[in-house]
């Protein structure tokens, strides 16, 4: 009997009809599922197109003197706060009217246990585009595992202290007006002993003329007891054994120091019930965002929901982050906060917000409403879709080209160095985005075109802006994890006109912190706060920068002082820097420095 | 001693006789079994499963011990969605034949229908080790894997049915979504694409495509795809819906809601979908539709505290602060009652 020919077996593929597919294929959306997304290629432009690309972006760290290296724990990042350094601060600690650099440096655990010392690292600004270390001199010398560097003039003498975050509390340095440091931690009270800030940032939230100071504190962790790598539910990166936390571990509440005025500061987080659920804080700007005059503040938040404080301008907050629609994502979902900074992106007056976010995730742009509200308009301003694979940390508006719309930057590096191993497409190391503003709400990422700096990849932190070299351009820097930093000088070779204003404050403090500073160029007006502190951990030139594109005269400029008093300047050149006091207007017009012949190096 | 001879010779050609007339019958009744057993093959051909339970069954009551018979039986009673007699009969077949690979992967597949899946991977493994090679064996052997989510090893036995038969379609669709559930979204785009080369019209492979795009954040791609994939399924709740959720992602609003309104027509129970068409609704400046939306969003998924903030968000656009400052306290109420998932390590929160 012949064997019959039995059909190859369709029983199974009988099974598959299109129903059966999307039983095994789930129906929801990707944006509801754990899922991955590929980094976009480093480079898509190397070789070609750079030198016609209007924006240009160098690093000229190495050649500049900057000979740091960020130490942060083990290259395999088993902990946490292994992946979580990266503070860079702008300051002009000597006064000479050149943004000097400090950089925070991590540690390690078996430094830690051995007691090796790591400082963070002040650089003076040389005037020639080159930095010198002055650390050895500076008197900032205390040794641990630092984070996030704030920075502001605390006692009004006219100079810039530093404070700096560490795993285990924190240092207030005071500036003593010769080029060094005291640590007047202990006498202050901003020690936040035993916690591990991330952030920081000074603001007078009470307008009694003196900066205030808020630490964002992440996670209570003790180092002795260390969670272990890849051991349970929290300590999983899509099925892969990863650093545990922060979700699993116990959340360090931040805290709100006010300013006595004495040099001292009372620590008033209970009294003003700030960060009662101690979330994972990690990035802090005040602004005023709904300009009545008072500081506000907003505290991002990983894994748990961000915070904006209203100030009540009697010394008071509430939280409103979630009717402001700030708390969460457009979803009503927490999201892995890191970086923030406010601006106002589309020139109607207000203050926005952008915070970055883990990968998988959009980054946010709340714009604001002008209710008391915002709207996450990341998708619409084409800024949000291009950040999803990305996991963002230091995040800073800026005015690349100095056409009056304000543009962004990003710095990304993912946390987890095992992705590296697997087809995730998602990269350690990421190439940090920049986003051009075209204005009407919309903007256009342009790093990959902007320079071979801007289109390699880096596992990128802590991000800062400030015009380095006097020259009427907004330049960065960009610490980077295990590596030495970037500064990304701006060598766009369009730029339109300028005007920087330093602003000195007499009956508010005298930085100026919390000054509205109207300027009214080109047929439109532009409003910006004064501040130091934003994006990761980090602090960026005081002095506003205001771009105005072709037009060749300042119309009017306005600075509503925190104090209350305003001040009204009438007519001023362009591409110059002005001093203006509070009560006297502008009291030291600068003109726009050569460039140097080393800024044009590389 | 000749009586006994003859009588001997004579017992022996009755013998022979009867021998001779039962080895007639049984070659007729063979050739019977063989023919029924052909018909039985043709029906199957066919799809016409209960002609061929019928021939089969009839050529098993000539030819019990026949091999194809009980193979064709098994097949027939399975084809046929009879589980209950495929299993009865597979069972008796592979205790008299275990060494059939056959008959060991049709029984797994009868655990697998019915929901079996551990005997259904016993069954199919065994076949595998007696004929490695066999037709389809690693493909259903991955679809048992699949079912119960164990994603890496559907990989492995799917990527040797490819190896076996690259030209099959559904088995990279089911490897790209292997892949794809096991974060490596990149070689599940290749293997969808792959499936599409190897089958233009495969079904729902440019939903697939699509799909791992719009995970990678690639939503204009994605929504090509989709498109694609509706022209092929208009009426598919799922890909309009999967088109509106890109559309709405890169604020193509005026599409989103055009098609996620239809996917809420098809698929009214869709929460998913009507939460989006909610989002899409208040984004436009419709809050007053996005509100009705919403609520019908949170109805479908109590449990969801998103539509309750939403909702909450949406009200308020139309002034009515009492009620959204209600949707928030729902909101937050829910968001205490689920379980903290997600953050740094975990990646995004669900």
């Amino acid at each position: 009997m012949a064997h019959p020919r039995w059909p190859s077996l369709l029983v199974s593929a009988a099974m598959l009809t299109a129903a059966c597919l999307l039983v095994f294929f789930p129906q929801r959306s990707p944006a509801h599922q754990q899922t991955h997304r590929s980094t976009a290629p480093a480079s898509t432009s190397k070789g070609k197109g750079l030198a016609s690309s209007p924006i240009s972006f160098i690093d000229i760290a190495k050649t500049a003197g900057i000979d740091f290296h960020l130490t942060c724990g083990d290259p395999e990042k088993r902990y946490i706060m292994e992946s979580m350094c990266g503070g860079v601060a702008v300051l002009d600690y000597d006064n000479d009217g050149w943004m000097d650099i400090f950089l925070v440096d991590g540690s390690t655990l078996a430094d830690q246990r051995e007691g090796k010392c790591h400082t963070g690292k002040l650089y003076h600004n040389d005037h020639d585009g080159t930095f010198t270390d002055v650390t050895a001199k500076s008197g900032i010398s205390h040794c641990g595992w630092g984070f996030g560097v704030a920075v502001g003039d605390y006692d009004n003498d006219g100079w810039e202290d530093l404070h700096v975050t560490y795993l285990d509390g924190a240092i207030l340095y005071h500036n003593n007006h010769d080029g060094t440091f005291t640590d007047v931690t202990a006498k202050a009270g901003v020690g936040n002993i035993g916690r591990w800030g991330t952030s920081a940032a000074f603001g007078d939230y009470d307008n009694d003329g003196f900066l205030d100071l808020y630490v964002a504190n992440y996670v209570d962790l003790d180092l002795q007891h260390l969670p272990e790598f890849g051991q349970g539910l929290f300590c999983q990166y899509r099925q892969i054994p990863v650093s545990c936390g922060p979700r699993g571990l116990k959340g360090g509440r931040d805290r709100l120091y006010h300013n006595n005025g004495d040099g001292t500061f009372t620590d008033v987080t209970e009294k003003l019930n700030i960060d009662p659920n101690s979330y994972y804080g990690l990035g802090v700007v005040w602004l005023d965002y709904d300009l009545d005059g008072c500081l506000d503040l907003y505290v991002s938040d990983d894994s748990t929901p961000s915070m904006l404080y209203h100030g009540d301008c009697k010394g008071g907050f509430t939280e409103v982050g979630v009717k402001a629609g700030v708390a969460y994502s457009a979803d009503g979902r927490e999201q892995a906060g890191m970086g923030v900074d406010s601006a106002d992106y589309d020139n109607d007056g207000w203050p926005d917000i952008v915070k970055t976010n883990f990968s998988d995730d959009s980054n946010n742009l709340f714009h604001n409403d002008h209710t008391g509200e915002f709207t996450d308009l990341a998708g619409p301003a084409d800024f949000g879709p291009v950040s999803i694979p990305f996991l963002g940390f230091g995040v800073k508006f800026l005015d690349i080209d100095n056409t009056g719309w304000k543009d962004l930057f990003v710095a990304n590096g993912h946390v987890n160095p095992q992705v590296d191993q697997y087809s995730f497409g998602v990269t350690y190391a990421e190439r940090p985005l920049l986003f051009r503003n075209l204005g009407k709400g919309k903007f256009e990422e342009i790093g990959f075109k902007s320079g071979s700096a801007l289109a390699h990849r880096y596992v990128g932190r802590g991000a800062a802006t400030a015009d380095f070299f006097n020259e009427g351009r907004e330049d960065l820097l960009v610490s980077v994890l295990d590596g030495p930093p970037l500064l990304l000088q701006n060598q766009s070779r369009k730029q339109g006109h300028w005007l920087r204003i330093k602003t000195v404050g007499t009956r508010s403090n005298r930085d100026g912190f919390g000054a509205r500073v109207e300027v009214k160029a080109g047929g439109f007006t532009q409003v910006a706060e004064v501040r130091t502190n934003s994006s990761f951990e980090s602090a960026s030139d005081p002095r506003l920068h205001f771009g105005l594109g072709s037009a060749n005269l300042v119309d009017a400029i306005v600075v509503h002082w925190p104090s209350g008093t305003m001040d009204r300047i009438g007519p001023q050149r362009t591409d110059q820097q002005l001093v203006i006091e509070e009560g006297k207007g502008v009291v030291t017009p600068q003109p726009m420095a050569p460039r140097t012949a080393s800024s044009h190096a590389n | 001693m000749s009586f006994v001879i003859r009588g001997i010779r004579t017992t022996s050609l009755l013998a022979l006789s009867l021998t001779f007339a039962l080895l007639a019958r049984s070659q007729s009744e063979n050739a019977r079994a063989s023919a029924l057993i052909r018909e039985g093959q043709g029906a199957l051909d066919a799809g016409d499963f209960s002609r061929a339970i019928h021939d089969f069954e009839n050529a098993r009551q000539l030819a019990p011990d026949n091999a194809d018979v009980n193979r064709g039986l098994v097949l027939s009673y399975l084809q046929a969605g009879r589980l209950a007699d495929a299993q009865r009969i597979a069972e008796s077949a592979v205790g008299r034949w275990p060494h059939d690979a056959r008959l060991q992967h049709w029984l797994g597949l009868v655990y697998f229908k019915e929901g079996h899946n551990q005997n259904a991977l016993q069954a199919l493994q065994r076949s595998e080790s007696l004929s490695p090679n066999g037709p389809d064996i690693h493909f259903d052997i991955a679809l048992v894997y699949l079912a119960e989510n164990q994603y890496p090893q559907a990989a492995d036995e799917l990527e040797n049915a490819i190896k076996l038969n690259p030209n099959a379609a559904l088995p990279h669709i089911l490897l790209g979504r292997a892949y794809q559930n096991t974060n490596r979204t990149v070689k599940a785009i290749e293997q969808f694409r792959a499936a599409l080369r190897a089958d233009p019209n495969v079904p729902l492979g440019h939903y697939h495509v699509g799909f791992a795009l719009a995970s990678l954040g690639r939503d204009q791609e994605a929504i090509a795809e989709y498109q694609k994939e509706a022209l092929r399924s208009p009426d598919n709740p799922s890909v309009l819906y999967q088109l509106g959720h890109c559309e709405l992602a890169t604020s193509e609003w005026q599409s989103a809601i055009m098609h996620l309104k239809k996917a809420t027509q098809l698929d009214p129970k869709n929460a998913d979908a009507r939460y989006d068409l909610g989002k899409a609704l208040l984004l436009e400046g419709d809050a007053a539709a996005a509100v009705l939306t919403l609520r019908q969003a949170a109805a479908l998924k109590p449990e969801s505290p998103e539509p309750h903030y939403l909702l909450a968000r949406a009200l308020e656009k139309i002034g009515d602060k009492e009620q959204s400052q209600h949707e928030l306290q729902i909101f937050a109420d829910l968001k205490k009652a689920q379980p903290a998932t997600g953050g740094m390590a975990t990646g995004p929160i669900q």
